[in-house]
């Protein structure tokens, strides 16, 4: 048994340590100058410690304020398309009516769509409206997920419909039902999904880019791809950058990560 | 299309069971129907606004000489399609694109199916801690991941060749450029696996588990026989889902590779990225992109079949309640 | 299962992420201060030669207004330029705006399409035909344009200027001065053919046993950049005398490829040393490349120890001036956005003068582009003479522009150079595939080249 603990545990380990080497030297690269970076001499450890890089992407791309949005803007989306896909989850596990599974079915196959088919006539809609360097432009695409509601849909069918059944007994309204007594059991899926759709957005770039035109308000996606120059990549920022960057989506993983792995659970697709 | 035939089957499927539940009701409560209304109208405009209507506009670009960056917008019929069956790097970049493909869902199946298991079993120690590790490049944007790579694929001062002592010239080599982009995906990918899998694994009921060990099973029979099958729903989501994102997937050959060496790693997706924001040939980039959904469509309706059957054939006994567990 | 400890600890996280979010968004920003501009006399003389700057005048009639402009690089320099303006004329604030590269030719042209988007953005040729339909004619002569600055009647269309070439940029061969003297070799040696080229190569190449040390000459990745200027020199246009179809699959470009394929051949060089010939040589592995000058800024900022220098790209045959020694390009000046008001428009003509012949930023411009000026009253400062990328061009007059080409040309013979040297492609099938991809993407655009207003074109 000792044996096979140790084999097993070390088998971990090892490709821990390959996994984590990438990482670790990303982020000891973005204590390097860029002459180290492409340097022909490489090592690990940086030869000569520099801050430069952190300095530049401040000066240069006032990070935190690019990073403040992305905070909000990632925050703001995840609640608004959590909740949003606990009710389509919710109606679609619960209520039974015509057209049901064509809808779902529908839903589901929005997933398919490339997203570089659909940018440019969105990108013209939304101008037309006029929701150009607004918020609410990258907002309103993102409110309603496919994927959460499939994901809250699943989730939910996990409920008893006989409890649902009591509380109309007792009386209790549609809203109550959902509110009180559905969504709170759906806590863990409710953490999965979080993680899922907070990640997408801190990632995505491109429409931000197309839509939002002021400066002050850009997000730190769009802010990484300066580092991408005509002529040359500048390395040691992008580094730099990235490794802020990831820290709120590692702390929202820690803090969710038991119930992550709990509701992530719900994706199965069940025949 | 057969997708709706597939979900409806799997909505009627579990209908027996809600109505065996309670007597249907006659008259649905308001609360129900406003909710209900609500939702689902909210849900279908926001479809046919922000995707319906979208894709009506690039189905009728692809029909045309299009660029919307300039305002051309000429009526060329099925000229794009037809030029698009006779483009040799479009063929290439199909076959590309299913080898990518396979490879990386390969890996990223069996890579991530392993550790979870690794890390559910009572064995391992650091569970939580090899968790987060395993999680990390998931987290990373890939652009940032694709240079990181781009990096450490050169041939003379690479990481990986000095590492291993290798001699290869990663992304110029055509017998190793896609190779090097699949392990680069899967590295950044397969965490995302491991964590989906072990919700899979401790979503098995204990009693299921514990009466294979008392049946003496040995630990690869259980992982075959048991646990394997129970796995199945988890298993087809990963599948299908990476089928879709690895489809779309361009980001690492625009950084690394930008399709070379020659044609070597053109993806379908990167292909469309190219003529639309690189070339500006929207007719033509949608064009590309309706065969690319035309042909998702079909392998995820095919994926889904086959699933079907395979669940309906053998039956095998389904935990009917899945009790949500924490893991340690 | 319904956990309130658990719930409220979720709650209250996402709402410290809120307020975290919310504080940092409301802080900065702040209003434009509206400044008025009374006095119209500023006692400054008028600057320029033939095209000329009055700041005497009052801008707007004197009336705050504010001006954004885009840019992808060098934004510090842009902005003291603008600030320098604003000094002058103190009701115009002008904003440069910094946007990615990558993307700055979706987004722009997208905005200009809708009428949106800013002032003055500035311009890259390869995307002309995007933006130009957008774009205000300058408010200048052409005439006095064309006195002032190199290549502007290159860009008149139509009697109207929308852009000019702020300078020139092409291809030249950089060498590691340290190895060149370690291989014994002087000023004197400087190959002025390319067959003194190839015996150069030779001498610098280092290697042990089988195995490649130093590389007398690398040009991977670079390929492309030279493909498209050096047919030049044997006098082969990029277009064919009809004005429209690319002329890439011919003798010229199969003897440029055989010749540099001959290079490697010799050993002095390698298609798997190093991914980019830039970088090799930066890392001090290769002895020589070609590259644009760009490159010589590249070098500076990353690899400030490399001891280097660089001398015009060779000929085919010695003493002889070839039709043309290469291709040029131009970093261009600033374009209007031909939907801004009208008082933003005036405000950004009056602007464009102050910046067209402002000799001291044209001159600090260059220098950080590492482009020879097209402002003329600034060729002959010896600044540009220090700068070796720069000083290698000989003889301008000799450099081509073939116009805003589509970048087809580039991405198509990136690819063919790929396609022979790692996929083992013959390169008469490389050229004739490259051929076929760059008509079939030019094919409907209506792209005109410039070539025929080279001084010394000659139709095949």
């Amino acid at each position: 048994m000792k044996v096979r603990v140790f084999a097993l545990n070390a088998t971990l380990a090892v490709v821990g340590v390959i996994i984590v080497l990438p990482f670790f030297w990303m982020i000891l690269s973005a204590f390097k100058s860029n002459a180290e970076i492409v340097g022909f001499e490489q090592s690990f450890w940086p030869r000569e410690w520099t801050l430069q890089n952190f300095i530049s992407i401040q000066t240069k791309l006032d990070f935190f304020r690019l990073f403040g949005n992305s905070v909000f803007l990632s925050v703001t989306i995840t609640a608004l398309s959590v909740y949003t896909s606990l009710v389509g989850g919710f109606v679609f596990a619960k209520y039974r009516f015509r057209g049901r599974g064509v809808l779902f079915a529908v839903i589901l196959s929005t997933m398919m769509v490339t997203w570089a088919v659909v940018i440019i006539p969105r990108y013209t809609m939304f101008r037309e409206i006029g929701l150009t360097d607004s918020y609410a432009s990258i907002i309103i695409p993102a409110v309603i997920s496919a994927f959460g509601i499939f994901m809250m849909r699943q989730s939910m069918d996990a409920v008893p419909d006989e409890i649902l059944e009591a509380a109309r007994i007792d009386g209790a309204s549609e809203w109550f039902i959902f509110h009180r007594i559905v969504a709170p059991m759906s806590v863990n899926a409710i953490s999965a999904l979080s993680i899922f759709i907070f990640l997408w957005v801190w990632e995505d770039y491109l429409w931000p880019y197309l839509m939002i035109s002021s400066e002050e308000k850009q997000v730190l996606a769009v802010g990484l791809t300066t580092f991408n120059g005509q002529y040359s990549t500048d390395y040691g920022g992008l580094f730099a950058a990235t490794s802020l960057a990831i820290v709120p989506v590692m702390i929202v993983y820690v803090i969710f990560q038991r119930r992550f792995i709990a509701g992530a659970a719900s994706a199965a697709l069940k025949g | 299309m057969s997708i709706h035939t597939s979900t409806k089957q799997a909505a009627s499927s579990s209908a027996p069971a809600a109505s065996a539940s309670g007597p249907r009701r006659i008259r649905k409560p308001a609360s129900e129907l406003w909710l209900r209304n609500i939702t689902v109208g909210t849900v279908m405009v926001s479809i046919v606004a922000l995707l319906l209507i979208p894709i009506g506009i690039a189905l009728v670009g692809s029909f045309h000489d299009w660029n919307p960056l300039n305002g051309t917008f000429d009526f060329t019929g099925i000229d794009n399609y037809v030029e698009l069956f006779a483009d040799a790097t479009f063929w290439r970049a199909s076959a590309n694109t299913l080898v990518f493909g396979i490879l990386a869902i390969v890996g990223r199946v069996v890579l991530g199916l392993a550790i979870a298991y690794a890390l559910f079993s009572k064995l391992s120690r650091w569970r939580t801690f090899f968790r987060t590790i395993f999680y990390l490049p998931t987290v990373m944007p890939l652009v940032a991941v694709a240079f990181l790579w781009k990096l450490m694929y050169n041939p003379q001062f690479g990481a990986i060749n000095t590492l291993f002592g290798l001699d290869i010239n990663w992304l110029f080599d055509p017998r190793y450029s896609l190779l090097a982009i699949v392990i680069m995906t899967i590295w950044k990918d397969f965490g995302f696996a491991v964590i989906l899998f072990l919700a899979g694994l401790y979503a098995i009921p204990e009693d299921v588990l514990e009466a294979a060990s008392v049946d003496g099973a040995n630990a690869w029979r259980t992982f075959w026989h048991i646990i394997l099958p129970l796995l199945r729903p988890m298993l087809f989501f990963v599948v299908i889902t990476s089928m879709i994102g690895y489809l779309q997937a361009f980001v690492q050959v625009l950084v690394m590779t930008n399709g070379g060496p020659g044609t070597s790693t053109q993806l379908i997706s990167f292909m469309i990225y190219d003529q639309a924001f690189v070339k500006y040939d929207f007719g033509y980039a949608s064009a590309i992109a309706f065969v690319l959904l035309v042909a998702t469509a079909v392998l995820t309706a095919a994926s889904w079949r086959m699933n079907q059957s395979a669940i309906d054939t053998p039956r095998r006994r389904r935990a009917t309640k899945r009790s949500e567990k924490r893991p340690s | 299962m319904i956990r309130p400890k658990r719930r409220v600890r979720v709650a209250a996280s996402i709402a410290a992420a809120t307020v975290i979010a919310v504080s940092l968004t409301a802080c900065g920003g702040g209003g434009s201060g509206g400044v008025e501009d009374t006095e119209a006399d500023k006692g400054l003389p008028v600057a320029g030669v033939n095209l000329t700057y009055d700041p005497n005048t009052l801008v707007n009639d004197g009336k705050p207004i504010e001006l954004e402009w885009w840019a992808w690089s060098n934004i510090e320099q842009f902005q003291a330029i603008a600030d320098a303006y604003t000094e002058i004329h103190p009701n115009v604030t002008i904003k440069v705006v910094n946007q990615p590269w990558e993307d700055y030719w979706t987004k722009l042209p997208l905005e200009l399409q809708s009428d949106g988007g800013p002032a003055i953005f500035n311009v890259h040729n390869s995307q002309h035909d995007n933006l130009i339909a957008k774009m205000e004619p300058y408010d200048i002569d052409p005439a006095d344009l064309e006195a002032d600055y190199t290549g502007a009647a290159a860009h008149v269309i139509d009697g109207e200027t929308y852009y000019v070439d702020l300078g020139l940029m092409s291809g030249s061969i950089y060498y590691n001065t340290d190895m060149w003297e370690a291989a014994g070799l002087t000023e004197a040696d400087i190959p002025k053919t390319w067959d003194e080229f190839r015996e150069v190569a030779k001498k610098l190449t280092i290697r042990e046993g089988d195995e490649l040390r130093q590389a007398g000459f690398n040009f991977n990745g670079a390929g492309q950049a030279m493909q498209m200027g050096m047919a030049y020199q044997l006098g082969q246009n990029l277009f064919a005398a009809d004005g429209a179809t690319p002329a890439v699959d011919n003798q010229a470009n199969l003897d440029v490829i055989n010749r540099f394929l001959d290079i490697y051949a010799d050993g002095s060089g390698d298609a798997d040393f190093g991914a980019s010939a830039t970088e090799s040589f930066g890392q001090g592995l290769s002895a020589m490349t070609y590259a644009w000058g760009w490159f010589s800024g590249t070098l500076r900022n990353e690899y400030p120890d490399l001891k280097w220098s660089a001398f015009q790209t060779p000929v085919p045959s010695g003493g002889e001036t070839p039709y043309a020694y290469d291709r040029y390009n131009g970093e261009s000046t600033f374009g209007i956005n031909a939907n801004a008001s009208d008082a933003e428009k005036a405000a950004a003509q009056d602007f464009l003068r102050y910046y067209l012949t402002d000799e001291e930023s044209m001159k600090e411009l260059s220098l950080s582009f590492s482009i020879f000026p097209a402002y003329k009253p600034i060729a002959d400062d010896p600044a540009f003479t220090e700068d070796p990328a720069l000083a290698a061009f000989g003889d301008i007059e000799r450099y081509i522009w073939p116009g805003p080409v589509p970048s087809t040309f580039e991405t198509s013979t990136a690819t063919m150079w790929e396609e022979i040297l790692f996929n083992g492609v013959a390169p008469e099938d490389a050229l004739a595939t490259a051929q076929k991809t760059i008509e079939k993407d030019l094919d409907g655009k209506g792209f005109v080249p410039t070539e025929d207003l080279y001084p010394f074109y000659a139709a095949d």
